[in-house]
């Protein structure tokens, strides 16, 4: 399995090309274009029981799709919904990650997805709700963000400070505490923007430079109200 | 063969170098090669280690030391690993260890704790289409305990009268509190200690927060042709707060989730939702049900606190004709004619008792309120 990033930047694809017999993991609806000898498979990841929570408590998308090159080797293109940044993550079988729910674009057949629910204050108060995919295996997994993904490094105990709602990806090796970013609840809650988690490495913490949330409030004051 | 742990420290890459750690009768051994014989080994003295619990859910095995080029940090997944490191270690790193053990423990508990609550979420998502989501919502708020509903209403009646002109004393305020002593002595089992303040102010209205906490403006006072009227409305209120609807509006309105959190025992970090909608309180609607229950209930105890109940009743007829300029209370009140008129067959099938009348004299208390009965905008 060979993967490429075309058109890096705002509108990205990622090309990957599949030997014969090899599949892939797609989020469903980011398949853009494939050879004919790719079949496309829905599947439930985890179960019926799995794939309803996903589908009820995250809005999630009901199935993944499985992209597979049956009919011989061929190549598929995905691209995501939202403009923004593609990244490949190469997992080595320990390296695990945590995935804010819309950051899953795809990933090789030998990764697993699991929807893990967070502690309750995470899940309040973190703004990606309370489930979020727990990615582990080993191959490749791609992401994608809305706007740049940034990489940040964390060295054992250093510490850094993101803004919840521009969390992609991080790594189950670092850990966070949710904190309150403006004084009183009340600003923090009618602002929307009040909460930050301080992570603290050692890991990687993938951060995309657009807020999906403030981006869709900043459009809909040029939607016109129908009546 | 796949690696089985990372390691971290200054030449590392921030993601962990995958290594492969092998437990010795003397030490750790890491490898950062699959093949035994390539590559770099190192091999570290069990009494120079340090263990502790890390990573985003607390339940890697966190090994610490120093090597000769830096400190390095270890991360531990595998059960094998872990396991036979536990076997091999000396007892000094015995209790950090069963404290690691310990935090793994608490982690799948929770998950499975966790876990019901989805299975509940699922199962109670079928209830509740099955029952209607009614009966979720009121064994939800009967597990909510009092002092929280007090603390919530608290802060907001705190950020309410902060901002409001409260009348300390005198004979409105006396008046205010001779009613609802009335009114509380009758309540049997009463977990609520009940607060009334008078507020001056133009606006005919008062409301309950939930918790026990009541607000009554003087505009509704003046508005009030005797005091039992304005006991009626006190008595509606304080009905609001004993029927706990304040907290079924807010658990409907904080979705399933929530609710089901607070059957399934996860109360954790609700607190801070309530906050959250402690900020709508003031401006809470009560279904028609509710306010039903809180004219009956209310009707009841006035009944009992031997005050008239056709004050309230007077009152209600009075507001339901809607030409009183700024009837705020109408606003979370819709009245109707249907509405007195159902407390009036309900009086009627109250048994008859001698109502005993307030100690002050009502003319005297408005007339302590200021002089224009009410603004007309
Ligand atoms: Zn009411």
């Amino acid at each position: 399995m060979k993967s490429e990033i075309l058109y890096p930047g705002a509108f990205p694809m990622v090309r990957v090309e599949l030997a014969a017999g090899e599949n892939i993991k797609a989020e469903s609806g980011a398949m853009v274009a494939c050879s004919p000898t790719i079949d496309i498979e829905s599947k439930m990841e985890g179960g019926f029981l799995g794939a309803l929570s996903r589908k009820f408590l995250t809005g999630e998308k009901f199935f993944f799709q499985t992209l597979r090159a049956s009919r011989g080797p061929g190549e598929a293109l995905l691209a995501p919904t939202v403009p923004g940044e593609i990244a490949v993550l190469e997992l080595d079988g320990v390296n695990e990650y945590m995935v804010q729910k819309d950051g899953f674009l795809a990933g090789a057949d030998a990764i697993v997805i699991e929807s893990q629910m967070q502690s309750m204050s995470r899940g309040l108060l973190g703004g990606e709700g309370f489930f979020i995919l727990k990615i582990s295996g080993k191959g490749m997994l791609v992401l994608n963000s809305f706007g740049a993904i940034h990489k940040i490094e964390l060295k054992p105990n250093q510490e850094y400070i993101v803004d919840n709602s521009h969390l992609v990806a991080w790594s189950s090796t670092t850990s966070y505490n949710i904190e309150k970013a403006t004084s009183g609840w009340v600003a923090s809650f009618t602002s929307g923007e009040g909460f930050v988690c301080r992570f603290r490495g050692p890991g990687l913490v993938y951060i995309q430079s657009r807020n999906p949330g403030s981006f869709g409030a900043w459009i809909r004051q040029f939607i016109p109200v129908s009546e | 063969m796949i690696p089985n742990a990372l390691c971290f420290g200054e030449e590392f890459p921030a993601s962990g170098a995958p290594c492969f750690v092998q437990v010795g009768t003397e030490g750790l051994t890491i490898a950062f090669e699959a093949n035994e014989d390539d590559g770099v080994k190192e091999t570290t003295q069990f009494s120079a280690l340090t263990v502790s619990a890390g990573g985003i859910d607390h339940d890697h095995l966190v090994v610490k030391w120093n090597s000769a080029r830096s400190e390095r940090t270890l991360y531990l997944r595998n059960p094998d690993v872990i396991q036979a490191f536990r076997e091999a270690v000396p007892d000094h790193l015995d209790a950090p260890l069963a404290q690691v053990a310990e935090r793994v423990r608490q982690v799948r508990h929770r998950r499975r704790l966790v876990w019901g609550i989805v299975g509940g979420a699922i199962l109670s998502t079928a209830l509740s289409l099955w029952l209607g989501l009614d009966i979720l919502v009121e064994v939800a708020v009967s597990r909510i305990p009092v002092e929280w509903e007090q603390k919530l209403g608290e802060s907001a009646y705190r950020d309410f009268l902060a901002h409001q002109d409260v009348v300390k004393e005198g004979p409105g305020v006396a008046a205010v509190e001779e009613m609802t002593h009335r009114l509380t002595e009758q309540i049997q089992n009463n977990p609520y200690k009940f607060q009334v303040t008078v507020v001056k102010s133009d606006v005919i209205n008062a409301f309950a927060l939930p918790g026990g906490y009541v607000v009554v403006f003087t505009g509704l006072m003046k508005k009030a042709e005797s005091g039992e009227e304005v006991a009626g409305v006190l008595s509606h209120e304080l009905n609001h707060v004993l029927q706990r609807h304040g907290l079924e509006r807010i658990v409907k309105s904080a979705g399933l989730l929530t609710v089901v959190a607070i059957v399934f025992g996860n109360q954790q970090g609700l607190i801070g939702m309530m906050k959250q909608l402690g900020v709508e309180l003031l401006t809470l609607k009560f279904g028609r049900e509710q306010e039903t229950e809180a004219d009956l209930k209310g009707l009841a105890l006035l009944q009992r606190a031997k005050i008239d109940p056709s004050g309230m009743i007077r009152f209600f007829e009075r507001l339901s004709e809607k030409d009183e300029g700024r009837m705020e209370w109408l606003s979370t009140h819709p009245m109707s004619a249907a509405r007195a008129d159902r407390l009036k067959t309900e009086q009627a099938a109250l048994s008859k008792t001698l109502p005993e009348p307030f100690t002050f004299d009502w003319k005297q208390v408005q007339a302590s309120l200021g002089s224009q009965p009410v603004a007309v905008p």
